[in-house]
């Protein structure tokens, strides 16, 4: 009896160091199994006959796991509220009236790399898919990003910075490479006009998390903030989990006027509370990836009065009528907070603009393209065709100069009130 | 150049130049970036409360290993199960007081996490070492069960961030003291509180109750609290019970002060094995002690050199240092230790 207990124990605890072994330095979960294609068409047609066409493959993988599940989480949840609708519908249409269902393959770049570029290849060689949507960091997206170019598969990426698009020596933008959220450069921008608003500024603290999408948002933001003529006079890493924060008397000894922090939660909550708790006053401005409820539950009180640059779509119910995001604002939020039972998410958001502008691009298309034809022709429609679209994050206009498409004025500017947020717009600052 | 170091007088020359140097290069850097006595004062305070916590751990392990000679591995991880069950718990939707509801859940959890503690000592170290495994495969074993608590922690709790109230107010938000305009949070002085009475209980044990005379007898020489009649095995289960509730209690406590999350266990077992380290890993007392040290080492080097990055380099440097020089650690180890392993 003693003997097998051993034996069981000891099986369990080698199956789980091989498990983690086989993953990537953080523990993995098991990865969602691919989405069943549907093989009946829908409600049938008296006249003529639906017919079905090939079924398209989109490769999907957020960060579900890792540092970015944060992100991740949220992106998967949308993708599975996308692929429900699509199953009950069957799939897209074409022009030629041909159904094509659609498959969407779930992954998880599990927050690394090599595990991404792989998961990319994989995907393009062995599942035969028509299009990219992956990554929610951007250094996940960058491995992803020389895959797609080498192998000309169009990629749509579900992270922020825009080195993944464009290159940020020679200026070129990358033919195959798209990218749907902001980026930290536009927030820069509102928080240079926030500053310039203030009474008394002239230095400025940052604090960022020790991540890609922390170094860029202290790049972005002191990049232009300093050329505005803003001090820096202090600027600090910390790490998500860390739990004291050796940098906040140093900010206190630098004396500035503005802390700006470049975090996602929980980190950027910690690092708030532990800057407001030694300064009472300061003002303390983030960047874009904190645009979630989760950020102020998770700090509660010492958050209030933080400021930061969101999409409207946290607020769908109070963008005007005539505002062109208002519909997609609420279909958006409505259906992630039905399918979830959360509040909605801006970085599941990206996952909706980046899925839809593939699906229309495949509902263009017409049947019998070979594979090479379908992933030139996806490219081009995203590149040409997604002009004054409305998204969750802002109204797109992509070309050839700019595979993103959304500048500053696609963010409103917001304050954490009563534990919310509430829109802060120029005229009362 | 083994007799040169090893003249007791050089070494300790050279200790005290080297500590001479690391003064002056602090004061150094304090001068040019205008950091006060406040800042270094802020510095010692929050170095301490995260110390404590290691000091706990460290704790931990002296108690593991001083009865069973296994280095565990896995303590940090009941810090991080005694924090999350906390939370989970203390959010139950129950028709409790808050203070009541808090207490309860103080109770169920140090419960929960003790008996992880036991399963984990019943069911991978006893049978282990009943089949006459190294102490080595043992110290595997502990990592291992590391790596499977952490995962279970995220298929359980998922990524984000839990909340325990701050004791003091029964509110996420802490109540905060300003004395000479320093930043002391309420549940800083809990923590201290907790790690004093948990002293104060470990000593009332070990001193004043069979149990824990049994317990340092095992520790001082196994074979012969054997031939006494004592159970080893027992004393066993003992020791991995008690690492248990002390983590337990050091992460509901903590857990308070921050927000936990589900991989928060690893950093917590790293700095409270440095903390053990530096009590040659049979001072109970010592581990506290280092483990204080080791906060505030690591806070005011971070914060008066600006390196945040390099926090865990110091308690990484700290740990070679001892094992190159002085195995036995520097506050009240033994000539046993860690070269017993």
């Amino acid at each position: 009896m003693k003997k097998l207990a051993f034996a069981t124990v000891t099986m369990i605890v080698l199956l789980g160091l091989l498990v983690s072994a086989c993953g990537a330095p953080a523990p993995t979960e098991p990865t969602p199994a691919p989405a069943d294609t549907p093989t009946t068409a829908p409600e049938a047609t008296p006249i003529p006959e639906p017919v079905i066409g090939m079924t398209y493959k989109i490769g999907f993988a957020p960060s579900v796991t890792g540092g970015g599940s944060f992100l991740g989480e949220p992106e998967r949840n949308v993708a599975e509220i996308i692929l429900e609708a699509l199953e009950e519908a069957g799939g897209v249409v074409g022009p030629d009236g041909v159904i094509h269902p659609v498959e969407i393959i779930m992954g998880d770049t599990e927050s690394n790399p090599d595990v991404a570029a792989s998961l990319a290849r994989r995907y393009i060689d062995e599942d035969e898919v028509v299009a990219l949507v992956m990554g929610s960091l951007t250094p996940i997206s960058m491995a992803i990003s020389a895959v797609a170019m080498e192998a000309e598969v169009p990629y749509v990426s579900m992270a922020s910075s825009s080195v993944i698009v464009k290159s940020p020596d020679t200026g070129e933008v990358y033919y195959w490479v798209f990218k749907s959220p902001q980026g930290n450069f536009e927030v820069g921008q509102w928080q240079v006009e926030r500053l310039n608003a203030m009474e008394d500024v002239t230095s400025v603290c940052y604090l960022y998390e020790n991540t890609g999408y922390g170094g860029d948002c202290y790049n972005n933001s002191s990049g232009q903030l300093t050329e505005a003529g803003y001090e820096n006079v202090f600027e600090g890493a910390f790490e998500r989990t860390d739990t004291e924060f050796p940098q906040v008397p140093a900010i206190e000894a630098a004396g500035c006027d503005v802390v700006v922090i470049g975090a996602i939660p929980p980190g950027a909550s910690n690092a708030h509370a532990a800057v407001r708790a030694a300064l009472p006053d300061i003002p303390i401005i983030h960047g874009h990836g904190v645009c979630v409820q989760d950020f102020i539950d998770v700090g509660g009180e010492p958050i209030e009065g933080a400021e930061l640059p969101c999409s409207a779509v946290i607020i769908a119910e109070d963008v005007p009528a005539d505002d062109p995001q208002k519909e997609v604002f609420t279909d958006f939020k409505t259906a992630y907070e039905e399918y979830t039972g959360q509040p909605v998410s801006t970085f599941g958001g990206h996952a909706w603009d980046a899925l839809s502008w593939v699906l229309e691009a495949l509902e263009s298309l017409d049947d019998g393209m070979t594979l090479d034809e379908q992933r030139v022709a996806v490219r081009d429609y995203i590149e040409t065709n997604i002009t004054n679209w409305p998204g969750t994050a802002g109204v797109f206009n992509i070309n050839t100069e700019d595979h993103c498409g959304i500048d500053y004025t696609s963010f409103t500017w917001f304050k954490v009130e009563d534990q919310g947020f509430v829109p802060f717009p120029a005229e009362e600052w | 150049m083994q007799g040169f170091l090893g003249n007791r007088s050089v070494k300790r020359g050279l200790t005290v130049a080297a500590v001479v140097i690391l003064v002056a290069f602090i004061l150094l850097l304090a001068r040019q970036n205008n950091y006060g006595p406040k800042a270094f004062a802020q510095w010692t305070i929050d170095g301490i409360r995260g110390g404590s916590i290691y000091g706990l751990v460290g704790l931990g392990f002296v108690v593991i290993f001083s009865v069973t000679g296994v280095i565990n591995f896995a303590q940090g991880e009941f810090v991080m199960l005694g924090a999350m069950f906390c939370a989970t718990f203390y959010a139950l939707d129950v028709p409790l007081p808050p203070p009541l509801k808090l207490v309860v859940a103080i109770i169920l959890t140090v419960i929960i996490v003790t008996l992880v503690g036991v399963i984990m000592e019943r069911a991978t170290i006893a049978p282990a070492r009943a089949r006459g495994a190294h102490i080595v495969t043992l110290i595997i074993i502990t990592i291992g069960f590391t790596i499977a608590v952490r995962a279970t922690a995220l298929l359980i709790w998922g990524s984000r961030a839990k909340i325990v109230p701050a004791f003091t107010n029964l509110q996420q938000t802490d109540v905060i003291f300003r004395p000479f305009g320093l930043t002391l949070s309420a549940q800083s002085l809990w923590i201290w509180g907790t790690v004093a009475l948990v002293l104060a209980a470990l000593y009332y044990f070990f001193e004043r109750t069979m149990m824990g005379k049994a317990f340092r007898a095992c520790a001082i020489n196994p074979r012969a609290a054997e031939l006494m009649g004592i159970n080893p095995g027992r004393m066993s289960l003992l020791s991995f019970s008690l690492a248990a509730a002390v983590g337990a209690v050091g992460g509901i406590v903590f857990g308070a002060a921050t927000r936990p999350q589900y991989d928060m266990g690893l950093v917590f077992g790293l700095k409270g094995f440095v903390a053990a380290i530096m009590a040659g890993m049979v001072n109970p007392l010592g581990a506290v002690l280092g483990g204080l040290i080791l906060g505030v080492a690591e806070n005011v080097g971070t914060g008066v050199t600006g390196l945040y990055g390099y926090k865990d380099l110091i308690a990484i440097v700290i740990l070679i240092l001892i094992l190159l020089f002085r195995p036995q650690g520097i506050i009240g180890g033994g000539e046993r230790g860690v070269e017993q392993t």
